[in-house]
């Protein structure tokens, strides 16, 4: 039993000291929002705020506009996200299961669209967006959300679909289902699990994306919750760490949350092996 | 059998948005910016024709050779940790944990989740020397060696930058192997246990084997990824100190919008664009049995 | 295969009619944009608190009629990304009445070749309220920008602060050369204080002592000789300068880990009695003045310039002066309801600023007697008794230059790059501009 033991314990020393670095920020982030000018500034980082006051909080959501700012965030990420979504799994079925001349050279072309530095396309974006009267919108974040987020969406759901035998796909349309109805109920469900993965990846980097909220984001209504976090900062390079640390700690909060609660859909998916080739 | 698999319609109502919009939106706009590479100028004062005068000036440019290599340095050093640290992770998800590593997989993947500024923000602070020691300088102090000023040279401050990126990211692509493993079957798992095969050797010979095409398209992920950092190192560093930790989009981004010199950003942007291609080919190149698919 | 998975087929559509409610609440939400024609539009870095507050104060109160005409409309930018919008938006002419014209008087220059500010020489003289710009103000601003184009919303000094009672303490006097600085600089650090708090993070306040040196031995007109290209800063009397600043920081006097100190722990330090000197501007006075930030007292710190070099051709009453991040008027929007938003502004700004902000503008306060806190007070007759102002280091240059200077400030204070390295990257950028 004992040596049983020991030859786990650097297994478990291991797991131990990973918790403590992966859960030592949250409680960082989450003191830190409690705390006031003087204390960041003149005691260490680790030390406790000396009393629970929510004035930061406050601070944050009145004067730090964060209502807002969230608002925004969610306008334009949940439409990218579907569009992303919806023509991403369509395009790469069309590149991967179905046959045509070319289809390779359309694949890397999506491919390339991963390699291309997004600050690349910004000027000649925002100057579509102006003559088209679409500056003072969040649409030019929802459209450039969903043409940056394709490449690596087509890519990886290519990945998935080349695990899928094809034969499955052939045998639905014998069953004399045209090949979209085929994509429809056979393809699109098959990869769902995928689908969950690839959506939460490009969630995370939607929502955390600063280049191109700063970029497209031209008033203060229309800024992002990354875009907001900037706005803590002063003329000089002055700080307001506590509402600072309250607004982060919200958005975090609230990812969190809706991590937690897609994580398990797209593990117990995972797990249940659906995938599989 | 290709017939039923190659109607024309289907490709078309199911390619066609997503070719438009990707077309539209980025393939447009990159040819756009290359074609003003042969430009000087931004949108404020008009642009003039120079011919190839950004390719020589780019030729020049020390900076460009010192934002190169630690674009390269950066790019090699992160990718193989995010991406060993992660088939780390995902083995010991798979094999170790097992059923119970559902808990450990959300807090190791929770950091991605955080805002840049907010990760930025905390290795700042754990790696402070003034106005206080961090948490760091605090623990060297503990075993008697002398604060450092981590991010005061180029040397710690790269090594910083480098924890910090792989600190954020390798519970990302634990998961994203660990969705690669899990489809690997229980029975070859089993045969090579019956066969003797144990730990590291099992690993080596069997699990990395067929995890091969996920691991590829990790590391294809985040080489790109990487090449292109730009948030991560605004947070932490900002370039410094001096222009120690400036990778190409950084100097991209300034010559285009703080000089307003956009025909010779367009430059630089093409160089690192070259750069990732060029990278990309040579993975799939090595590798094109595994990832292309082409057989079918 | 395919039959018990038509119903999750069929539960996408609702998702997907969602969608497209969602996209149209964004189109609504969006409001209008920045370029509106029927609006008094400021586009303005959004840490510029005292601008925005002022402006809406005077939009209820003096500029009641002026509002009403045109309402004020503020759209603000974090600094970071000013510089970008404001090529963005000058490149469509969408620029608003007012905008803040950039943290480098280059790109404001730049901006007035391009056509898109207005002459406010011309026109505040028209409108017959030029009378109410301080002439100090106006001089610092045709001295920067080439013109009078941008409106002084705020006016600041620069030098040194110091804490009264460290120097008592250690019987420090006020230092009156650049080696007696030093000198005070030793006796704090043997005392166990900082001598001198600073921002290597920022940059700019290491390189303001640069200027300063450089401006006290070889006078005023020190920098405009490099812009023109008179004089080069790796020439030996230039080194100088950036050598004394690094030999500072060689001598610890910066504290250390000086690169990673950010402005408000450079406020902190000083504030809480922890540094004897600080090199900033009069803008400190709002955290001067407040209680919960100064630990030492407003009335334990004192104000000195920044000291003369023995045997220097400059003189410390010269007073590096500025007019914070300049505020423009649009050129292209200019209409004869923002001349009379602009003609109360010039009549009523002074006094409102000083008054409700405490903060010290480039326009006249008028008769009205407001009540300031004794440091405010120091420092306007500061301002009142000089007769000539100098700039801060990269005034003059481009932006590119402007950033590496900045950047490497910290590095040359640590040794690890040599004053003469500094200064010859930065000249290399200033050659490269031309």
């Amino acid at each position: 039993m004992t040596t049983r033991f020991l030859r786990r314990l650097p297994l478990r020393v291991a797991i131990a000291v990973l918790l403590v670095v992966e859960i030592y920020p949250l409680v960082w982030l989450l003191l830190g929002s409690f705390k006031t000018q003087n204390e960041f500034l003149s005691e260490p980082s680790w030390a406790l705020p000396s009393q629970l006051n929510f004035g930061n909080y406050i601070e944050a959501w009145t004067q730090g506009n964060l209502a807002i700012y969230v608002r925004n965030s969610l306008l334009a990420v949940v439409p990218s996200l579907a569009l992303i979504i919806a023509l991403g799994v369509a395009a790469a079925f069309a590149l991967e299961v179905l046959v045509w001349k070319g289809r390779q050279t359309v694949l890397l072309l999506f491919l390339a669209g991963i390699m291309v530095p997004w600050q690349m396309i910004l000027l000649p974006l925002f100057t579509t967006y102006f003559e088209l009267g679409l500056a003072g919108t969040l649409w030019p974040l929802i459209i450039t959300y969903t043409a940056t987020g394709l490449p690596l969406t087509v890519f990886m759901m290519a990945t998935y679909f080349r695990s899928v035998p094809h034969e499955v796909f052939e045998a639905a349309t014998l069953d004399g289902a045209g090949m979209l109805r085929a994509f429809w109920s056979v393809g699109f469900p098959m990869v769902r699990n995928a689908v969950f993965t690839v959506a939460l990846v490009q969630f995370f980097f939607i929502w955390n994306d600063l280049l191109i909220a700063l970029t497209f984001t031209i008033s203060d209504d229309l800024r992002t919750v990354q875009a907001g976090l900037l706005s803590f900062t002063g003329e000089f390079g002055q700080t307001a760490y506590g509402p600072l640390f309250a607004a982060i700690c919200t958005n975090v909060i609230g990812t969190l949350l809706l991590y937690l609660f897609l994580n398990q859909r797209v593990m117990k998916g995972l797990t249940a092996g659906s995938v599989k080739g | 059998m290709h017939n039923v698999l190659g109607d024309r319609r289907a490709v078309i109502i199911l390619l066609g948005p997503a070719l438009a919009v990707y077309t539209l939106v980025m393939l447009v706009p990159v040819l756009w910016s290359l074609g003003l590479t042969f430009f000087e100028g931004n949108a404020l004062f008009g642009f003039d024709a120079v011919g190839f005068e950004n390719f020589t000036t780019l030729w020049n440019d020390p900076r460009i050779l010192d934002s190169l290599w630690f674009t390269v340095r950066y790019a090699v050093v992160i990718t193989i940790g995010q991406v060993l640290l992660g088939y780390l992770l995902a083995l010991l998800y798979v094999f170790a944990l097992r059923k119970a590593s559902s808990l450990i997989r959300t807090l190791v993947f929770f950091p991605i989740v955080l805002p840049t500024v907010a990760v930025g923000l905390l290795f700042q602070q754990l790696f402070a020397i003034a106005p206080q020691n961090g948490l760091v300088n605090e623990l060297l102090n503990l075993v008697g060696i002398a604060s450092v000023d981590w991010l005061g040279s180029a040397d710690t401050a790269f090594w910083v930058l480098a924890a910090m990126d792989i600190w954020r990211s390798m519970g990302f692509y634990a998961v994203l192997l660990y969705a690669g493993l899990v489809e690997i079957p229980d029975d070859i798992i089993a045969a090579a246990r019956l066969d003797g095969a144990t730990g590291w050797q099992m690993v080596w010979r069997i699990v990395v084997p067929l995890s091969m095409p996920v691991l590829l398209a990790a590391l294809i992920f985040s080489i790109n990824g990487t090449l292109k950092v730009f948030d991560s190192i605004v947070a932490l560093t900002n370039g410094g100190p001096g222009d120690a930790t400036t990778p190409l989009t950084l100097y991209m981004f300034r010559t285009s919008f703080s000089y307003g010199e956009y025909g010779y950003g367009s430059t630089i942007a093409l160089l690192l664009t070259v750069l990732s291609l060029g990278v990309t080919l040579l993975i799939f190149r090595s590798s094109r049995r595994d990832v292309s698919g082409t057989d079918r | 295969m395919d039959a018990p998975s038509l119903p999750r087929a069929r539960r996408l559509i609702p998702v997907a009619a969602s969608v497209s409610v969602i996209a149209l609440l964004a189109a609504c939400a969006g409001g209008s944009s920045t370029g509106g024609d029927n609006t008094f539009g400021l586009l303005v870095n959004d840490d510029n608190q005292i601008v925005q507050d002022a402006l809406t104060s005077l939009s209820a109160g003096a500029c009641t009629e002026a509002n009403e005409a045109l309402p004020l409309e503020i759209e603000t930018v974090p600094q970071s990304g000013l510089d970008q919008q404001l090529q963005l938006l000058g490149g469509q002419d969408a620029l608003p009445a007012q905008f803040a014209a950039s943290g480098s008087p280059a790109v404001t220059k730049d901006l007035d070749e391009a056509g898109h500010t207005l002459d406010l020489e011309a026109t505040l003289t028209e409108l017959g309220v030029i009378d109410d710009i301080e002439p100090a103000a106006l001089s610092t601003i045709e001295n920067l920008y080439g013109g009078f184009i941008v409106l002084p919303y705020q006016f600041n000094i620069e030098g040194v602060w110091y804490n009264k009672q460290l120097f008592a303490d250690n019987g420090i006097e006020v230092p009156q050369t650049w080696d007696e600085l030093t000198e005070a600089a030793a006796l704090l650090q043997e005392a166990g204080v900082t001598p001198l708090s600073a921002s290597g993070e920022q940059g700019w306040p290491i390189t303001r002592l640069i200027s300063g040196y450089v401006y006290r031995s070889l006078g005023p007109d020190a920098l405009e000789k490099v812009a023109d290209g008179g004089a080069k800063l790796t020439d030996p009397e230039y080194v100088e300068a950036a050598q004394a600043v690094a030999d500072l920081g060689a001598s610890g006097y910066f504290g250390q880990g000086v690169g990673s100190i950010d402005y408000d722990t450079a406020v902190s330090q000083f504030l809480t009695g922890s540094a004897g000197m600080f090199y900033m501007g009069s803008w400190a006075l709002g955290a001067f003045n407040d209680p919960a930030q100064n630990q030492i007292g407003a009335e334990n710190i004192g104000f000195f310039p920044l000291p003369e070099v023995a045997g220097g051709a400059g003189s410390a009453d010269q007073v590096p002066a500025n007019v914070g991040l300049p505020i423009a008027v649009s050129a292209e929007a200019y209409t004869d309801e923002t001349g009379a938003w602009l003609s109360c502004i010039a009549e009523n700004y002074g006094a409102t600023s000083l008054g409700d902000q405490g903060t010290i503008s480039g326009f006249t306060v008028g008769d009205e007697a407001v009540e300031v806190p004794a440091l405010t007070q120091s420092v306007q007759d500061t301002i009142a008794a000089t007769t000539e102002t100098t700039l801060w280091f990269e005034a003059l240059f481009g932006a590119k230059a402007t950033t590496t200077s900045q950047q490497n400030a910290a590095p040359l204070v640590s040794g690890s790059i040599s004053a003469e390295d500094f200064m010859a990257m930065v000249q290399a950028d200033l050659d490269a501009d031309k």
